[in-house]
């Protein structure tokens, strides 16, 4: 059992942490749930060693533990499963079990056949069905997670921290992970949850724990609540999951795509958006919609098909041009692909409009300025100074960011990849009422999201993909959870 | 009182911690400071006379800066290029080159290009100067399009070109020195008030004009965008290619700038070796200025104080008489010493 008691902890004049404690128990799930920036990390991160507390006691069965680095905490049994996993993909399984402590035989070679035997062994203690032989790389994200917790159980961890465990995850991927963490909790595992998804913790957790603004302001059993009252723990007041409604005025078509086909991500594609209208794609991951909308961007190479903008067919050969052309693109990933580590806010908030304000290729740093001070306003973003670096802001405010530097350039029609991927609930609507906006304005808009109930509450109609292809529209009454999930599992609409 | 302390505290820190930032060249001005004091101190500072001082002094400056020019040119555009993520190993060979072709131009001997066709004076020399950039232009240009279009990896591309533009350089001048007319070397030594610093005018120059590109323009910050997230940056709707090939041009104009000062400072060029070890100091410079070889960060106003740092460092070993052939080691341990340096600052 661990305790954490009254933990105190400031990051410069900014108290991320007050008077917190929490206690976990061994054999059960315990979700951690807050938005971004209410402290969940920084709590995760003291008991994981990396930060140290500034006041405050931690207690292992009732002694106390004092940890300097991440070692003592994994030594005191506490396992740190990251979101970004510690794996090497160029490795095989059985290496990975054992990086960093690798046992060799008297001649000082790795000892492999010991290793491949107790990577077994563990395999088998937990149920799981993988030959340790195979390279991380083949792995899928789920399988890769399972591997991590392998090893945390190799080194007889007793509470293991998951921090978002599900965020990159298809639901049958996600369903593994939820049998392993069942299969840990009945062998008497304590497991912290970190999540932003409240229907998962509805389904797994036993108990919520709820931080906002650095304090714990609700605990209990998830039992005696539902997923709408953790939200509102969360934002401390009400949020809706109605659909959202706006003022609908369709124009004409905007987009057309016809038979578009890819190496491999997707085939004969065709589509159509209009001014005004917002199209949401959904399927399961590796659907082929992220390379599909790239493709539409000008970022992947097509085989055969055509883009028509405006009814004019459009041959792409950069994303400079599709830009020119009024397409923007909002990617999924946000630290992958949209943020420049190296760049301030400002920076990163005008990147796409510095050649469409230049004059002779000088940067008009007055209009920079006022561009952005506008969007700001309109899109509510919370920061300190144009030169802080990016990295700095919370995540909702960094895709806030994101979706500033489009703005400005006026495209006629915005993709949006998983627009809320990593945002908290509060953020998350705000994000949604700016899109609702930016309809109602006259943008044609494509939303792609892995959620389904996302697509229902911000869209007019979705296509779903099923392995590079669509597989059927839903619009109205259609436009279910229900239907929606048969689609992207290759089922059809007409079966029901 | 306490918390007066601790409010202090977190002030003088967050003093250091904005001089650690990124761009900021608190310690490397640092290092350059002690440099000079030292170099000062060693020399010898005399009270009885400091008019004399301080003329020998400064001459003693105005030499380094002098000999350093060419190559301070060149580290410029190395940090360019290394900002995008790549490395050009082939200035050197790109600096005989152009060399070549601008001696071959202006030879007062019988192969003199622009003299059988009757060009001489002011309007040869603008011709070649003009002639020589194109050309350098060029030979980035391509180095560029191997990079981007044929996706050759940058190590590799300009390893190539390395070998090809000094071979073919060596296979047309066949050992045959042309001589430059007299006159062109007024480009560099020309004399005001007995001193000679118009190579330094010209470091200037490019340093403040590169200053202002990296800083000021679309190109500049393109190739920070590029340099530390491609991905992202090409997602934004900017042309990455254009703006890497668009980096190895501009490195090599300045190639070719580099090459008029050097053909121009004493008249004549060694095929074969001129400029070789030009990338490799080159890459120095702007690694004691501050940029990661990585990408994505790096600063003109770095590479030059970082060109400084070595230019000093390599006077005070001649001040101490260090023999020559050590000189090297301590060139290659302050580049170690300025990765670990930063590495601290940016902890």
């Amino acid at each position: 059992m661990i305790r954490m008691e009254n933990i105190n902890k400031s990051f410069g004049a900014h108290r991320v942490l007050k008077d917190v404690t929490i206690t976990i128990k061994g054999g059960e799930i315990c979700a951690l749930i807050g938005e971004n920036g209410a402290g969940k990390s920084t709590l995760m991160n003291i008991l994981g060693g990396v930060h140290q507390r500034d006041s405050g006691r931690i207690y292992i069965n009732g002694s106390e533990v004092e940890f300097a680095t991440p070692a003592d905490s994994l030594n005191a049994g506490i396992a740190f499963i990251h979101q970004e996993l510690n794996l090497i993909n160029d490795l095989p399984i059985f290496e990975n079990m054992f990086l960093g402590r690798e046992p060799v035989n008297k001649w000082g070679r790795l000892d492999l056949d010991r290793m491949r035997a107790e990577t077994e062994a563990i395999f088998g203690r937990m149920n799981i069905d993988l030959d340790p032989k195979t390279m991380v790389r083949n792995l899928d994200a789920s399988y890769k997670q399972i591997v991590e917790i392998c090893r945390a159980i190799m080194m007889d961890a007793s509470v293991i921290i998951m921090d978002e465990p599900t965020t990159s995850l298809t639901a049958p991927e996600i369903k593994r992970v939820f049998e392993m963490m069942d299969t840990l909790k009945k062998q008497g595992v304590g497991i912290i949850f970190i999540s932003h998804k409240l229907n998962e913790v509805m389904e797994i957790c036993e108990r919520y724990m709820v931080l906002r603004d650095g304090e714990l302001v609700a605990e209990g059993l998830v039992t005696d609540v539902t997923a709408d009252d953790l939200a509102r723990f969360m934002v401390g007041h009400d949020i809706s999951t109605d659909v959202l409604t706006r003022q609908k005025i369709i124009g004409p078509e905007v987009l057309r795509v016809e038979n578009l086909c890819h190496t491999h991500a997707f085939r004969n594609v065709s589509l159509n958006v209009s001014k005004g209208e917002i199209l949401g794609l959904t399927g399961l991951l590796g659907d082929g919609r992220s390379e599909l909308f790239q493709a539409i961007f000008g970022a992947e190479p097509i085989v055969s098909g055509d883009i028509f903008i405006e009814d004019r067919r459009a041959r792409l050969h950069g994303t400079e041009q599709a830009l020119n052309l009024g397409i923007g693109y909002l990617p999924g990933n946000r630290k992958e692909n949209s943020i420049i580590k190296d760049m301030n806010v400002l920076e990163n908030a005008s990147i796409v409009t510095w050649p469409l304000f230049a004059r002779q290729g000088i940067i008009d740093k007055k209009k920079q300025e006022n561009l952005f001070a506008e969007q700001k306003t309109r899109l509510a973003i919370r920061m300190r100074k144009n030169t802080d670096n990016i990295n700095t802001l919370s995540g909702g405010n960094q895709q806030k960011v994101v979706l500033a530097k489009w703005l400005p350039a006026g495209p006629k029609i915005l993709i949006l990849d998983n627009p809320t991927q990593g945002v908290d609930v509060g953020a998350k609507e705000e994000i949604y009422d700016i899109v609702l906006r930016l309809a109602e304005e006259g943008m044609a808009i494509v939303v792609l999201s892995s959620e389904a109930a996302e697509i229902i509450r911000l869209c007019d109609r979705a296509l779903v993909m099923y392995q590079g292809e669509i597989q059927g529209e839903v619009s109205g009454d259609t436009m279910t959870e229900h239907d929606i999930m048969r689609l992207a599992t290759g089922g059809s609409l007409a079966a029901s | 009182m306490h918390a007066g302390t601790r409010q202090e505290q977190s002030r003088i820190r967050g003093w250091f911690e904005s001089r650690g930032a990124a761009d900021s060249h608190f310690g490397t001005v640092l290092v350059l400071v002690i440099l000079i004091i030292l170099q000062t101190v060693v020399l010898g500072f005399d009270y009885s006379s400091v008019g004399h001082w301080f003329s020998s002094w400064a001459r003693n400056w105005i030499n380094i800066l002098r000999n350093n020019a060419g190559i301070g040119i060149v580290s410029l555009g190395m940090t360019m290029v290394i900002i995008t993520g790549g490395i050009d190993l082939a200035v050197g060979s790109t600096l005989v080159a152009t060399g070549a072709v601008i001696m071959t131009l202006l030879d007062t001997g019988p192969k003199g290009l622009f003299l059988k066709m009757g060009l001489t004076g002011i309007p040869a020399f603008i011709l070649t100067v003009g002639t020589a950039i194109i050309l350098g232009y060029v030979l980035g240009t391509v180095i560029g399009l191997l990079i981007t279009k044929g996706r050759i990896a940058p190590f590799v591309a300009t390893l190539g070109a390395m070998k090809i533009f000094r071979s073919v350089t060596q296979h047309f001048m066949q050992g045959y020195n042309p001589r430059v007319p007299r006159e062109f070397l007024k480009i560099s030594n020309l004399t005001v008030g007995n001193l000679m610093f118009m190579p330094i005018i010209y470091w200037l120059v490019v340093a403040a004009v590169l200053h202002y590109i990296a800083t000021r323009t679309v190109f500049g910050r393109q190739v920070i965008a590029v340099g530390s997230n491609e991905r992202a940056a090409r997602l934004s709707g900017v042309n990455v290619e254009r703006v890497k090939t668009r980096a190895y041009s501009l490195m090599g104009i300045l190639v070719a700038i580099a090459s008029v000062i050097q053909v121009s400072r004493i008249g004549s060029m060694d095929f074969a070796n001129a400029g070789s070890g030009y990338e490799m100091d080159a890459i120095a410079a702007a690694i004691v200025g501050g940029t990661v070889m990585s990408g994505g960060r790096g600063t003109i106003i770095g590479t030059v104080l970082g060109m400084l740092i070595i230019a000093v460092m390599n006077n005070l070993l001649n001040l101490f008489g260090v023999p020559p052939f050590l000189r090297e080691a301590f060139k290659g341990l302050i580049v170690i010493f300025a990765v670990l340096l930063q590495r601290k600052e940016s902890a």
